[in-house]
């Protein structure tokens, strides 16, 4: 088990005729994503839009996605992994437990038709949000996601994306793979990066108060994070280059505002399938841009003795 | 101003073989002599210089590699580790190198210019982004093309003027060097869950178009064009039992056609199932060296992990299936697609065992070193890291031998190794890695050291065991510059990156741009690489 079966969003748009969002509500959260990638458009081998696509919603409460969708499969909070499990097994024709599987807010019987119609379809797709990711189960559900649409593999073509926001965050995770080999969660204080989920990651480094100092760049961990993990942004030097006033420029030490990437500063985003957009700004701001403030707290960090001089001396030639 | 006095010499593309002379730099480049003060002499008595390495075919770059690196946190918990300084950036070694640590271990090991192999156009902004941050190497890259649906769209219409036009547009958007052919109508036939096995029969979705077609029409678009490297192919029904027929087949329709054939190894397989697998490499070298028109990778495997990368994923889906590892797939919009599978090759395996001989076999019995270019398909095949272990194998046949004999005797009857008593030279090695890998790529200041050329040098210890020498040089000198000294990266330096510009009618912009905007989820006119985008752009003209 591992990887992922994906493609990009215009593969969804010219071929899928099956669709699963699950633990996520399009309608509110990615607005354009039914119109210009996923249910409406007219795709090469889907030319009736919407009419050649079926689309299944699997959430824990009604949104208003649940009005876009064919069927709509509620399932009980907390038992997204039971179902995923139970999807698997019906996949390999395995003999599941009734009353168990009926313990997740779904019958037997709703599930074998979605196997059916999973295995029926011509391109099948599954896109998962947070509501699946970090929720009960966390990123064992991902991975269950994940290993079923590679499973229907055998049967049909299928595949699966996250449902990405928040800004740029595929974008982060890109450039942090290319350049140190790991997603996210990468301590850098031992010279070479290591990747720790769990220890090294964000909330974590901040909830046991492991750093001195934080730096934080479009994101705004003040109005997410655990109350330990505020406080101590509050309590050590927080570093925030943000437009706007946020929750975390409010507690911060310094609140560099910045031009807006992507309508005053130009750039690079990510969509959620790892395709990269340029941004093209239309206006003029006053502000720097994030890059202009970064290189420039740079150019003064690199003025600075190394912490560790010994491991800066030059190797004496022979 | 530099002097590397006192070595000896390999430059067969200047028929200079052992000879002791010096070679003279200024301004980067190889000049015949240098006069003057502020003359550093680099002493290189005893010592072996050839021309920087360089990787005709390699995979350093792009968005299926970032995915590979992202999907295999295992393989770096073990690899090597950089760690920064004031002149060098942190990474990881390993399977799938970081975008730095890919410059120092290239740099690390002599070579200095890489060809990455398969770019798709819609994420080419991507792929440049990643080459800018591998340091010290020049790069070029091989645009997807064989699958591309506006392209197939026109063949099937027998519009090939057009899709010439369409096919030099691409190369432009992408900012690309070369055009590369996967898996011809296979990878867009998985959009469909299917492959295309045989080359006469149409692709899945088309009624004309074939995997012959596709093949015979694009190697005459890239010689009617004028680019200086040909199509750059990877066949249909790579690793498959008894492949070597539709390698053949390949070979035939490609008559009258420049081509180089990506990692020949994985397309030289007789039997039909797995547990009969065994080489065809004697046929496969007997028919390519009567080709003239045609070069060629080795892509040899070596045993131990290895990540397979490819646009071809039907192929990747099925190893998936026999291995049960990891899988990953990408497939991309109306032009490609990727697979990802983690690989560990065993001695003890047979098919394994027959493809580390069949990458051998075919570099011994391809009798021309300017044909065959010494790659291992990195990372698939092996990490390119590892190349002087093919090195030393290839110079040294009682060392061969040893290695060969402790694969399964079962083995041992299906390959053809054993028989193969050829030893290369210095001279044929530096063809291998450097001098034809350069005339392959149509790159006439790569792989040689004549004046004019860029001042890219390898020098190192002579030493009877070629895996010490070749893995560690004493001076590596790109551009000019003094990269490697006494064994250790002592400076950085940006590569440049190679890009043509053929000519196309500009009117081809007016037909894409409807087909794009029904096809694709983009708009045109962020489609194509901003030029001022790619740092260091080496940009030259043809058609």
């Amino acid at each position: 088990m591992g990887g992922k079966v994906t493609c990009t969003l215009g593969e969804v748009k010219n071929r899928a005729d099956f669709l699963i969002f699950w633990g996520g509500n399009p309608a509110d959260c990615h607005p354009l994503h039914f119109s210009r990638y996923s249910l409406l458009p007219k795709g090469r081998y889907v030319p009736k839009g919407r009419k050649g696509r079926t689309m299944v919603l699997v959430d824990v409460r009604e949104t208003p996605s649940v009005r876009f969708s064919d069927i709509f499969l509620q399932v009980r909070p907390g038992k997204d992994f039971e179902v995923i499990t139970t999807l698997r097994a019906l996949v390999k024709n395995q003999p599941v437990n009734r009353a168990l599987v009926e313990e997740t807010g779904l019958s037997l019987e709703q599930l074998q038709d979605l196997v059916d119609r999973m295995k029926n379809c011509r391109f099948g797709v599954i896109f998962f949000g947070m509501g699946l990711s970090m929720t009960r189960g966390k990123h064992m559900n991902s991975a269950g996601v994940l290993a079923l649409a590679a499973e229907l593999n055998a049967y049909t073509k299928f595949v699966s994306m996250p449902m990405r926001g928040h800004g740029n965050v595929t974008g982060a995770d890109v450039v942090m793979r290319y350049s140190t080999g790991f997603p996210f969660g990468v301590n850098l204080s031992r010279g070479y990066p290591r990747f720790n989920p769990g220890e090294f990651s964000t909330v974590d480094l901040l909830v046991r108060g492991d750093n001195d100092a934080t730096l934080v760049l479009g994101a705004d961990p003040g109005a997410t994070m655990p109350q330990p993990a505020i406080d101590h942004l509050t309590r050590t030097p927080t570093i925030v280059l943000d437009p706007k006033v946020t929750h975390t420029s409010l507690l911060s030490r310094v609140h560099f505002t910045t031009a807006t990437t992507g309508i005053s500063a130009p750039g690079t985003a990510y969509r959620m399938d790892e395709i990269p957009i340029p941004l093209k700004p239309i206006l003029e701001s006053p502000y720097p841009t994030d890059e202009e403030v970064m290189r420039l707290i740079y150019e003064k960090i690199l003025g600075k003795p190394a912490w560790n001089p010994s491991a800066y001396e030059e190797v004496p030639c022979a | 101003m530099l002097r590397i006095s006192g070595g000896r010499v390999y430059d067969p593309a200047n028929d200079i073989n052992g000879e002791v002379r010096d070679v003279c730099i200024s301004n980067g480049r190889i000049v015949p002599e240098v006069k003057g003060e502020g003359i550093r002499t680099i002493d290189a008595t005893g010592m072996v210089v050839f021309p920087g390495g360089v990787d005709v075919h390699t995979h350093v770059a792009g968005g299926a590699l970032t995915f590979a690196r992202a999907m295999t946190p295992e393989n770096h918990r073990t690899a090597a580790k950089f760690i920064h300084s004031p002149e060098l950036r942190a990474g990881i070694g390993g399977t799938t190198p970081t975008t730095f640590a890919t410059g120092y271990l290239y740099a690390g090991l002599g070579y200095t210019t890489v060809n990455e192999a398969a770019v798709p156009v819609l994420s080419a902004r991507h792929t440049h982004e990643e080459l800018r941050d591998t340091p010290i190497v020049d790069k070029s890259t091989c645009v997807l093309m064989a699958n591309n649906e506006l392209l197939l769209d026109l063949l099937e219409q027998d519009e090939t003027e057009r899709a010439k036009d369409v096919l030099a547009w691409l190369i432009w958007a992408a900012k690309g060097y070369g055009v590369k052919a996967v898996n011809p109508g296979g990878v867009t036939a998985w959009k469909f869950g299917k492959d295309a096995k045989i080359l006469t029969e149409p692709v899945e979705g088309y009624s004309k178009v074939t995997p012959a077609k596709i093949i015979g029409d694009m190697a005459a678009m890239v010689d009617e064009l004028g680019l200086p490297h040909p199509m750059h192919l990877h066949c249909n029904n790579l690793g498959a039992p008894g492949n070597f027929n539709t390698t053949l087949e390949t070979m035939k329709v490609l008559e009258g056609h420049r081509t180089h054939m990506a990692h020949l190894q994985f397309h030289a397989y007789g039997g039909d199932d797995w547990h009969n697998l065994r080489s065809e490499s004697t046929r496969i070298a007997e028919y390519f060296n009567s080709q003239p028109n045609l070069t060629c990778d080795a892509g040899a495997v070596l045993f131990g992990d290895a990540v397979t990368i490819t646009a071809d994923g039907p192929w990747q889906h099925l190893l998936y299936q026999l291995t049960g590892r990891k899988w990953g797939n990408l497939d991309v919009e109306n032009e490609t697609g990727c697979g990802i599978v983690p690989y560990t090759y065993k001695g003890s395996n047979l098919v394994n065992a027959v493809q580390w001989a069949v990458g051998l076999e075919l570099l011994l019995l391809i009798d021309d070193p300017w044909k065959i270019s010494l790659t291992t398909d990195h990372p698939n095949g092996a990490c390119f890291w590892r190349y002087p272990e093919i090195i030393h194998m290839l110079m040294n046949a009682d060392f061969r031998r040893e290695q060969l004999n402790k694969l399964p005797e079962k083995a041992l009857s299906r390959v053809v190794l054993a028989d193969l008593d050829r030893e290369y030279t210095l001279s044929e090695i530096a063809v291998l890695t450097s001098a034809g890998p350069a005339r392959a790529l149509g790159m006439p200041r790569k792989g040689h050291l004549g004046p004019g050329a860029d001042a890219d040098v390898a020098i190192y210890h002579d030493d009877p065991d070629a895996e010490k020498m070749f893995g560690h040089p004493r001076y590596v000198i790109k551009a000019g510059q003094v990269i490697v000294e006494e064994g250790d990266i002592r400076k950085m330096v940006d590569g440049r990156e190679f890009i043509m510009r053929p000519s196309y009618d500009p009117g081809v912009e007016e037909y894409l741009r409807p087909l794009f905007e029904q096809y694709y989820t983009m708009s045109f006119d962020n489609y194509p690489v901003e030029p001022e985008r790619v740092e260091g752009a080496d940009i030259r003209e043809c058609g």
